[in-house]
Order: structure tokens, then sequence, then C-alpha cells
């Protein structure tokens, strides 16, 4: 630990990166350290709140155009049934 | 090929969709107003001029089925008048989403608002009236089609003559290029979707009328 203590006691006499390669950690005081985790935290809250937003506005739009495709659907079936059974009724009626 | 038309744009539509999506996540930067719940933009703008678009066609084709009796015309207002229940109630939802991230509140009661939502009422009920309505109620249907598309200018014009929380018409002129290049696909796929939609329901309508009519000859001998 003594290269700490000396380091702290006397910056001046710090060794230069060009000397071995060392640099001292000089460190963000904890008032900046809290800020800057609360101001992340924020962000991603918003970021994360966001998302779920978009996600819910998407799926809002496709669903509506998957469901009205599939009602789409379910009448062409209808049609296609109905279609059947005229040409039925029509082929009995010509038969003699 | 007027046929497969609907199977070409659901096709260019199932293209179109995963290119919008990822231009507009990934190549698109993050407003700085809003953050990234602006990307609901992307879709939410682009339907509502749909929307609008449809309710305009779907108010021409009813006045032309009021003057004429004309039996395509009639199809094109009856799938017009749905798509409008449609792309109107995504736009209705997705509004209200963004502005409870945006603005804090999701329905604040303004001008644009409002009109959009009693577009969509007049149009739910033109549809309730095809649907449920008794004989020579299509040509009321058709008089509410007409009275709807009366109200789209209103809707535009909304954010130019009273004060509303929705931004003016000038911020989608005002778009950076990297916007636009995203809003486009996004535009087109969705044009895309509507108006395969469109053309399956018109089909739909025409043939369930020669159904009808060949019913009818059916049961009545063909006299």
């Amino acid at each position: 630990m003594s290269w700490i203590t000396s380091d702290l006691r006397a910056p001046a006499e710090a060794k230069t990166p060009a000397d071995d390669g060392y640099e001292p950690v000089t460190g963000l005081d904890q008032g900046t350290v809290q800020c800057v985790r609360a101001c992340e935290a924020e962000a991603a809250a918003k970021t994360a709140s966001d998302y779920s937003h978009v996600v819910w506005a998407y799926g809002v739009i496709w669903a509506l155009f998957a469901g009205y495709g599939i009602l789409l659907w379910q009448r062409a079936s209808a049609q296609r049934i109905d279609t059947a059974e005229l040409r039925r009724r029509i082929d009995r009626g010509a038969s003699p | 090929m007027l046929a497969r038309l609907p199977l070409v744009l659901f096709a260019a539509a199932a293209l179109a969709i995963p290119y919008s999506v990822q231009r507009i996540f990934l190549h698109t930067g993050i407003e700085k107003k809003m953050g990234t719940v602006q990307k609901i933009f992307y879709f939410h703008v682009p339907l509502a001029w749909i929307m609008m678009a449809l309710a305009v066609a779907c108010g021409i084709a009813a006045a032309i089925q009021l003057r004429r009796r004309s039996q395509l015309a009639e199809s094109i207002s009856i799938a017009t008048g749905e798509l409008v229940l449609i792309t109107g109630l995504a736009v209705l939802v997705t509004g209200p989403i963004w502005g409870h991230a945006t603005w804090g509140r999701a329905w604040t009661w303004d001008a644009r608002q409002v009109s959009t939502g009693l577009l969509w009422l007049i149009f739910a009920a033109f549809v309730l009236l095809r649907r449920y309505g008794a004989a020579g109620s299509e040509r009321l249907a058709a008089a509410l089609a007409v009275f709807g598309a009366v109200d789209v200018p209103v809707i535009y014009y909304a954010v130019k003559i009273w004060k509303t929380t929705h931004p003016s018409t000038d911020v989608v002129g005002s778009l950076p290029p990297q916007m636009w290049a995203s809003l486009w696909p996004a535009l087109g796929a969705l044009v895309c979707v509507t108006l395969g939609l469109l053309l399956v329901r018109i089909r739909q309508e025409q043939d369930q009328a020669g159904l009808d009519e060949a019913w009818i000859a059916l049961d009545t001998g063909g006299k």
C-alpha cells in the first residue's frame, strides 16, 4: 500500500505514464458519482417506459389489421359455401 | 392481373414492414425532446393520412352511389368505410399512447383529437347502418359518408384554427432527411396493406351482390 499513500501525499512526485505505464487514478467525488447514477437510472426508466409505449402502439396497429384480415377470410369462406349451395340448387333444378 | 393485385400488395408489404421497422429503430436517431417514444410517429402519422384519404374516397363513392346508383361505387364506399373504421381506431389508440408518454395525458380534448373521434363515430354509424339497416337505409348511410368526408378538412386545419396540443402541420414538412427516409417505407408498407385489404373487400362486396341477385333469380324462377 505504500505506493498509494506516496501518490496521495505527493502527487507532484508521481511517476508519469512515460516512465513505466502507470497512471494514478484521480476518480470522481461521491456527489458527482451519485448524480450521474441518478441521471442514468432516470434515462433508463424513461427509455424502458418509451419502449413499452412503442410496443403497445405497434402491437395494436398490427392486431387491428390482422383482425380485419381474419374477418375478410371468414366472409370469403361463407361466400364460398353460399356459392357451392347455389350451384347445387341450380344443378338440381336443371336436371330432369 | 387485377385479381392477383392484392397478393402482390401483401407481398410488397411483407418486405416493406421489416425494412421500415429496422430503418426506424436502427438507422434513425432518437428525437431530442420526446425520446424513443417519438418512433410511434412513423406509423401514427401515415395511418392518419390513410384514414383521411379513405374517408374522402368513401364520401366521393357514396355521392356517386346517391346520384347514379352505381354498384361499383356502393362496393367502394362500403369497403373504404370499413377501413376508415380500422385505420381510425389505430390512429385513436396510438395517438393517446404517444400522448400519455409525451404530454403526460392520453386524451387532452384538443380540436384534432375531437374531430378525429367525430370522424370515427360517423363512419361507425355508416358501417352499422350498412350492416343492420332496413331497406332504403343505404341512401341514409351514403349521406352520412358524405358528411364524414366533410370532417376531413376540419381535422387537417384544426391545428391551424384552434390552439391545440398537437403540433402544427408544418412539423412534417420540416423533418430532417433521415426521418423522411424512415417515414416513406412505413407509409409504403401501410398503403400496401390497406390497399390490399380494400381490393379484397371491394371484390367480396361485388361477389355478394352477384350472389344475392342469383339467389333472387333462382327463388323467383328467373321472372
